[in-house]
């Protein structure tokens, strides 16, 4: 997938760590780890909002679009492979 | 009343399929063992003689401790198949209990009950042509098809494919951040 999150980068330049994050926005440290590292298939705009709010940023600081090889969408064949 | 989670329907159907699953175990192993035994008894057919088996026109059949050991072992085979069945059952129960009926497993499990439900039906016509070839006259076998056993196995693949479904969409609702 080509959507990249940039929780990271906007976290370091704030100084702000992941957990002071998670307590703020009432999102639990290991939902936002999958959010950091891209794992995540779908934001919600409530949890979108919080972020935004806390970090005083725009959702397109957040989340940007980055197409490049290999992104076509493999989740379905992610999942196969887990139920198999 | 609830029909998952602790202390659901659930529950009480997972209860009945452990003592159901014991139980055929149990009858499995014991038929195993008769059908071992008519295979030894055969060898000596002296031993087979207090054992009358005769066909529907009264003539007595012939070759007794091979046909006891193959009914025998036919009916373990059927039994085994019963067992799979409960078994797969159970661990979805199990699923349906913990209040998760859509696990991953359970995709997989659904489709072996489905599978497993076709091979024991055209296990019964292969045990009714043995049957039918082997004893004539003693064949008692419905060999006709049942097209309710094959309306099951469709429905519980086709139930397979519906929990794949559920799978998935919890699978994403997990990774909604």
């Amino acid at each position: 997938m080509a959507i990249r999150v940039q929780l990271d980068r906007v976290l370091a330049e704030r100084r702000m760590s992941l957990t002071e994050l998670a307590d703020r926005v009432g999102v639990t440290i290991a939902n936002l780890s999958i959010l950091k590292t891209g794992k995540a298939r779908a934001i919600r705009f409530s949890t979108l909002d919080a972020l935004c709010r806390e970090l005083g940023c725009q959702p397109g600081d957040l989340v940007v679009f980055e197409p490049g090889p290999g992104d076509d969408d493999d989740f379905e064949e992610e999942l196969q492979g887990g139920l198999s | 009343m609830r029909a998952l989670g602790p202390g659901s329907v659930s529950s009480f159907l997972k209860i009945i399929l452990d003592v159901v699953y014991f139980a055929l175990w149990a009858g499995v192993a014991l038929l195993s063992l008769c059908a071992l035994g008519a295979l030894l008894l055969s060898f000596n057919p002296e031993l087979l003689k207090g054992i009358h088996i005769s066909g529907d026109d009264g003539r007595e059949v012939t070759a007794k401790g091979p046909l006891l050991a193959g009914v025998l072992a036919a009916a373990a085979l059927y039994l085994g198949g019963v067992l799979i069945i409960v078994g797969r059952l159970r661990r979805i129960f199990v699923t349906l209990t913990a209040g998760d009926p859509f696990h991953p497993d359970n995709v997989r499990r659904l489709r072996v009950v489905g599978l497993v439900l076709g091979g024991l039906e055209l296990g019964r016509y292969a045990f009714w042509g043995l049957a039918a070839w082997l004893a004539p006259g003693s064949n008692r076998i419905d060999g006709g098809v049942n097209l309710t056993a094959w309306f099951s196995v469709l429905v519980v693949l086709v139930l397979a494919e519906i929990f794949r479904e559920g799978a998935r969409l919890r699978r994403e609702a997990e990774l909604t951040i």
